[in-house]
């Protein structure tokens, strides 16, 4: 079942920015990760699932409801962490994480008080001296402290230190275990390959692919760089109609690019000449990533 | 309708202005009703001006604080991250406004009323007009009453702005302008009445005309009929602003 559901999301803000038929689903208990540059779309997505903006066309619903209608009745489910850290003024941050008890209408100390240990917090003293990363936390606090089943959370490790980025890892991968169903934008592929299923890459406002967290881990593709003991071997090999990714003549050595389908026509192909050396490199996340990004990247017009 | 967290939030955020410009009001309306050399210019400097600047500097920073600079900050965002209705929000921070300002002027007109009790302003002093007997307490009430309803449209137009503009700086530029210029056009009206040839067709380019007490002083009702319009502009300005609060596309 789709908890959270955006079907051809478009919000056009002119200048070629916005997002444009965005489609993509979360299903209960599964953790999407979004991935994007600055200014690519993640936050107009989330924004449209918050119910701040009304799509032009396409829909965004959680648990079956439109969020720009019912947005009130969807957030008692759901936990935001916006990506900004704008607080309140004139807050002391434990009055701050009381005027969220109050406006939630839900008062359970003993999970802030949990929160506040685990991420080393103390909410006391006024919130326009907190650093970044503090008022970020206390973001983290109120956005989990009504233990929702549904998590929205906006590039929430940006301003957090590396071993708070850690913690809160973790702790994402907690909530995981507890059933909860999140979406989580970054543009930092260490965090979403860590706890995502899934993960959608959008690009300019348009989404480019989903694919799953395990290919990924697996290797998107694999690379094979071959150096060959003659010359012949490898004029021989790189008439094989294979995808060559790079060519070294003076080294005779050459690397491909190898689909997991191919696999055994490669190895056929290859065994057909004498091969000096054969290294194998996987496809991260973040190469994967660059390889979208790299294309087609327009400046001023002059594609590059 | 109204958030009670919210409301609670509103107050500590916005208390030391509202607490600054009724301590002025108050200190100087003591002052002027209470001290012979200025009692003269009750009427034409403090009820003249000073009820209609001090609300006007209040409401003008107050009103964009309530919803546009918390949506420009960003700050909104976690108010409306929780089950309140972004109606209720706009509500809440309608009830906070009107509700400050009647403190305001209650607290004023106390004040006034206790000085006047003590010794009761002879009308004959005034500089202009020729008024006879006492300034009564009723008189009082009347004429703060008068001055409270302006005020209270002044505040509605800025929260207008504050619920049609995202940005602190529109808002602040058109109400800005907006109470500045009803300030300034009811001054020079009032140069106009006391006999400057000209300047009396100033009263038509001000909201502050609706504000009467002259009518009180020399007991007839035109400020009660005039009282109509600036509740009339209050109530489509607030509807305005919170409607559009409402129904727009918020930048969080």
């Amino acid at each position: 079942m789709s908890v959270i559901e955006v079907q051809n999301l478009t919000k056009d803000y002119g200048h070629g920015r916005g997002i444009f038929d965005v489609s993509f689903h979360v299903t209960k208990g599964e953790t999407l990760g979004f991935l994007g540059p600055n200014g690519a779309g993640k936050s107009t997505t989330m924004r449209h699932l918050m119910g701040f903006s009304k799509p032009q066309s396409g829909k965004a619903r959680i648990c079956g409801l439109e969020c720009a209608k019912n947005y009130y009745r969807i957030l008692e489910n759901v936990g935001y962490l916006p990506g900004e850290v704008a607080l309140p003024e004139g807050l002391t941050g434990r009055q701050f994480i009381r005027m969220m008890q109050g406006l939630r209408g839900n008062k359970n100390d003993k999970r802030v008080n949990y929160l506040l240990d685990k991420f080393r917090m103390n909410p006391e003293g006024n919130v326009k001296r907190m650093s970044i990363g503090e008022k970020r936390k206390l973001a983290v606090v109120t956005a989990f402290m009504n233990d929702p089943e549904i998590l929205l959370l906006d590039e929430p490790t940006s301003g957090l230190d590396p071993v708070m980025q850690e913690i809160f890892i973790d702790f994402i991968r907690d909530e995981k275990k507890n059933g909860k169903t999140i979406l989580l934008s970054s543009h930092i592929f260490s965090e979403v390959e860590a706890v995502c299923d899934r993960i959608a890459i959008i690009k300019d406002g348009k989404l480019i692919t989903i694919v799953d967290a395990a290919d990924v881990k697996h290797g998107l593709k694999n690379i094979f760089t071959l150096t060959f003991a003659e010359k012949e071997d490898y004029c021989g090999f790189i008439r094989c109609g294979l995808d060559l990714e790079r060519k070294n003549p003076e080294m005779l050595s050459c690397s491909v690019s190898v689909n997991d389908e191919d696999t055994n026509r490669f190895i056929a192909e290859a065994s057909k000449y004498n091969i000096k050396s054969f290294e194998e490199h996987s496809v991260s996340l973040e190469e994967y990533f660059m390889h979208f990004y790299k294309n087609d990247k327009t400046f001023g017009g002059v594609k590059k | 309708m109204i958030s009670l967290p919210l409301l609670k939030q509103t107050i500590k955020s916005n208390w030391v202005i509202w607490s600054a410009m009724t301590a002025v009001m108050t200190v100087l309306c003591v002052q002027f009703s209470a001290m012979e050399m200025t009692q003269s210019l009750l009427f034409t400097i403090f009820y003249g001006m000073m009820t209609t600047i001090l609300p006007g500097i209040y409401v003008l920073v107050t009103a964009n604080k309530l919803l546009a600079s918390q949506v420009d900050r960003g700050s909104m965002a976690y108010v409306l991250s929780t089950p309140i209705k972004r109606s209720a929000v706009a509500v809440t921070q309608t009830v906070f406004m009107v509700i400050s300002l009647v403190l305001m002027f209650a607290i004023q007109t106390a004040a006034h009323l206790t000085v006047n009790a003590v010794d009761p302003l002879s009308l004959e002093t005034m500089a202009y007009n020729a008024l006879s007997g006492e300034l009564t307490g009723a008189m009082i009430i009347k004429i703060n009453l008068s001055a409270l309803t302006v005020c209270i449209a002044l505040a509605a137009v800025c929260f207008m702005f504050s619920g049609i503009f995202n940005t602190a700086k529109y808002t602040i530029g058109l109400s800005g302008v907006f109470v500045g210029e009803s300030i300034l056009a009811n001054m020079l009206a009032m140069f106009g009445s006391l006999g400057v040839d000209g300047l009396d067709n100033f009263k038509y380019a001000t909201i502050c005309s609706f504000y009467d007490y002259q009518s009180v002083l020399t007991e007839t009702n035109d400020w009660l009929v005039k009282m109509i319009f600036p509740i009339g502009i209050a109530v489509i300005a607030f509807a305005i602003g919170s409607i559009v609060f409402k129904k727009k596309d918020l930048p969080l």
